[in-house]
């Protein structure tokens, strides 16, 4: 680790230039108005023992006139605390070498593992250009860039939509490439192959040669293909509704290099840990529908997706939102989410005998229910400025798909609840 | 073609015209992606105008300026516009942000050392006797108006001329939407905005020793700026002495590089990164790696 002597001042000199020179060509009343449209929020995540994001967005936009729309996002995140690492529980403790082979960390008897080594800034840019076409054609396309430490993806978009029908019916498609690069620190291990741990050699060097012999390079690639057909359709003056189709493929690298099965015998105890195995390509269908329901003063959101990937993970979305006036300039939103998945077909939460081609026990491909539950409250100020906040409940509920818990594994929680709290500020001007 | 105004005068050349005039002691450039007279005209006036208007302002030169006016104010609350508010508050910021080596308190220091490449050092004493008038710390101000301590001085020397650079290349922007301008005073240089056409402006930085355009640099936006210590040092027992004083001690920042130029997206930035920089002295490169900009140092 280098040491690090300065900091970074030129984001906030930059900002100090902008305020200059910004503030200066108001004060002398340029002719040129300032119609970009600013969008800030910054954002908390938290779970308790795990892991808390600290986010903060800039959107702006500019209307250059007659619909040609000029708009970019700036969002900055920051992650720390601890992730699962795929281990099983045990009643006893366990050490666990740390994903850059440096270092242990040990759980304790009962804990489910977590690798607390997860800390990461992403840095993630959005621009994008939306334009008429003709008098009923929109087109648009957009570049994405989102790095982090061990992370790039870079993506463009095109999107066209069609009016017709009076301008009651509108069909959309829109495609976007995305290629990613991951280079995580210690390298990328080898599937199936086992963790090695300190304590199983008798000295550093030993311990590092067997360390090298889990991994297989310093970066791994993906790409992703998505591609959405849309098609929205005013019902009447009070009702709006939308249906997509969409399609994802996935190809390259797919595994988390974070993360292990436990092998385990016939008492439950663990006998090792290997890197976890996905199969290199994922093709997803994905149907989703809308209605919009406007009130005499409300307005109610309600929305369906169902997705279906050759993972053999099927899902289930059910989303609400009513918005409620409390004023001319005040509403809250209230918002409830439901969600519900299949298990991929090669989770695993631990493996017995032999090991699998593909296998993983990430809890994120099991079978699980989560629900959201959240409030927003927005106010627009006299300046026609708008400020909002959001708070908001998740609670993510594991589920065992039909495994038996051998020995040991029957007194430990395999399946652990995971709740999040978000809170969210936001300005708008 | 060659046309000549008061103070400035421009010629249309092959692909672009060029504007000259003299200002802020630099020979100033404007390179102008048109052929248009009309166009080229227009830059140029508003151009000289704003230029002239930012050194008559902030020069310390002048009899009757803002800058005249707070540095004679022996203690008294002196009233300000948006403009010295706001310049004001950048000076506050560059302050903070550079641990206190940015700080446009410390001209007085210059009563005590006279960089004329002679051997002649100050004593202790007498750079001690000026250091109780350094300090941003000691000046007040707020949004109308500014109190200096009897004696103190500010001095825009720092930032005006890149301060100058930056507002003419947002006043061609606004007068020139469609051209892309190359705004350069002595060096300081911004690119109002990128060429229609992809294509890069090509900017010689000068060697601060041989006075050579040493590299050839492919400018398509953003802003240069350059610091250095070039013919202003003073030399006694092998030791050079660098104008460049920190404020924080009195003395010349030893070991600094003896030219820096820095690439960002305004000129003013650039020019303070470059002016810190140098002001870390022999950290200037380390400190400059972590601002994750472009820059030469030359030693």
């Amino acid at each position: 680790m280098q040491l690090i002597k300065f900091s970074n001042i030129n984001g906030a000199l930059a900002a100090a230039t902008c305020t200059l020179l910004a503030g200066v060509s108001n004060a002398q009343a340029d002719e040129k108005s300032n119609d970009w449209q600013f969008d800030t929020a910054i954002m908390y995540y938290g779970e308790p023992d795990r892991v808390q994001a600290v986010e903060g967005v800039v959107s702006a936009t500019k209307d250059f006139g007659d619909e040609h729309v000029f708009s970019t996002k700036l969002v900055l995140d920051t992650l720390t605390g601890a992730s699962a690492n795929g281990a099983v529980a045990q009643t006893s403790a366990q050490t666990f070498t740390r994903p850059s082979g440096n270092g242990e960390y040990t759980v304790e008897a009962g804990d489910t593992p977590l690798d607390d080594t997860f800390r990461d800034t992403r840095v993630q840019l959005n621009l994008a250009w939306n334009q008429p076409w003709g008098a009923n054609q929109k087109v648009g396309a957009g570049l994405h860039i989102s790095n982090e430490y061990d992370y790039l993806s870079v993506a463009l978009n095109a999107n066209y939509a069609l009016d017709f029908n009076r301008k009651n019916t509108t069909f959309s498609v829109a495609a976007s490439y995305a290629a990613d690069e991951y280079s995580p620190e210690g390298g990328i291990p080898l599937a199936l192959s086992k963790m090695a741990i300190r304590g199983d050699f008798a000295n550093d060097d030993a311990f590092n040669s067997g360390f090298d012999d889990t991994r297989i390079g310093e970066s791994e690639n993906k790409d992703t293909l998505d591609v959405i057909f849309g098609l929205s359709q005013v019902i009447n003056r009070r009702w709006l509704v939308q249906f997509n189709y969409g399609y994802s493929q996935v190809d390259g690298y797919l595994s988390d290099p974070f993360k292990v099965v436990s092998l385990v015998d016939d008492t439950g105890s663990a006998l090792g840990h290997y890197y976890e195995s996905r199969p290199d390509s994922r093709s997803k269908h994905s149907i989703f529908a809308q209605s919009k329901y406007h009130f005499d003063s409300l307005v109610w959101d309600m929305s369906y997706r169902l997705a279906s990937d050759d993972w053999g993970i099927d899902s289930h979305t059910l989303e609400s939102r009513l918005y409620i006036p409390l004023s001319d300039s005040a509403w809250i939103t209230p918002h409830v989410r439901y969600y519900q998945q299949s298990a991929a077909d090669f989770y695993r939460p631990f493996v017995q005998g032999d090991l699998a081609e593909y296998m993983s026990a990430d809890y994120r491909i099991g079978q699980m229910t989560a629900y959201t539950l959240g409030l927003k409250y927005t106010q627009k100020l006299s300046d026609g400025d708008e400020l909002s906040m959001r708070l908001e409940y998740y609670q993510q509920t594991p589920e065992n798909s039909g495994f038996n818990s051998p020995g040991q594994l029957a007194d430990v929680d395999l399946y652990p609840s995971v709740s999040a709290v978000i809170f969210q500020l936001g300005y708008k001007f | 073609m060659l046309q000549t105004q008061q103070g400035y005068h421009w010629q249309l050349k092959d692909e672009h015209a060029s504007i000259h005039f003299n200002a802020m002691a630099s020979p100033c450039e404007l390179l102008v992606d048109t052929l248009e007279p009309e166009l080229v005209e227009l830059l140029a006036k508003l151009a000289y105008a704003e230029t002239k208007r930012i050194e008559h302002k902030f020069s310390r030169y002048v009899a009757d300026n803002i800058v005249a006016k707070i540095n004679s104010s022996c203690g008294q609350v002196v009233e300000i516009d948006q403009e010295v508010f706001q310049l004001l508050t950048f000076a506050e910021q560059c302050y903070q942000l550079s641990e206190h080596l940015f700080d446009i308190t410390s001209g007085v220091l210059r009563k005590a050392w006279h960089f004329d490449c002679s051997d002649n050092l100050p004593s202790q004493q007498q750079v001690e006797s000026c250091m109780q008038y350094v300090g941003w710390d000691k000046v007040k101000f707020e949004h109308n108006s500014i109190r200096l301590q009897p004696d103190m001085q500010l001095d825009f020397g720092g930032i005006g001329k890149e301060y100058a650079v930056s507002r003419v290349a947002q006043l061609c922007l606004a007068h020139a939407p469609n051209n892309s301008v190359l705004v350069n005073f002595g060096g300081d240089i911004q690119v109002s905005q990128a060429k229609k056409n992809g294509q890069a402006w090509h900017v010689g930085i000068e060697d601060p020793i041989t006075g050579k355009a040493e590299q050839v640099l492919q400018l398509t936006s953003g802003a240069l700026a350059t610091s250095g210590d070039t013919n202003k040092y003073l030399l006694k027992d092998g030791v050079r002495y660098s104008h460049i004083l920190n404020p924080q001690t009195g003395w010349p920042v030893v070991n600094a590089p003896r030219s820096v130029t820095v690439l960002a997206s305004h000129c003013i930035q650039a020019g303070c990164l470059a002016t810190i920089g140098l002001l870390y002295g022999a950290d200037c490169e380390d400190f400059l790696q972590a601002q994750q900009v472009k820059f030469w140092c030359s030693r």
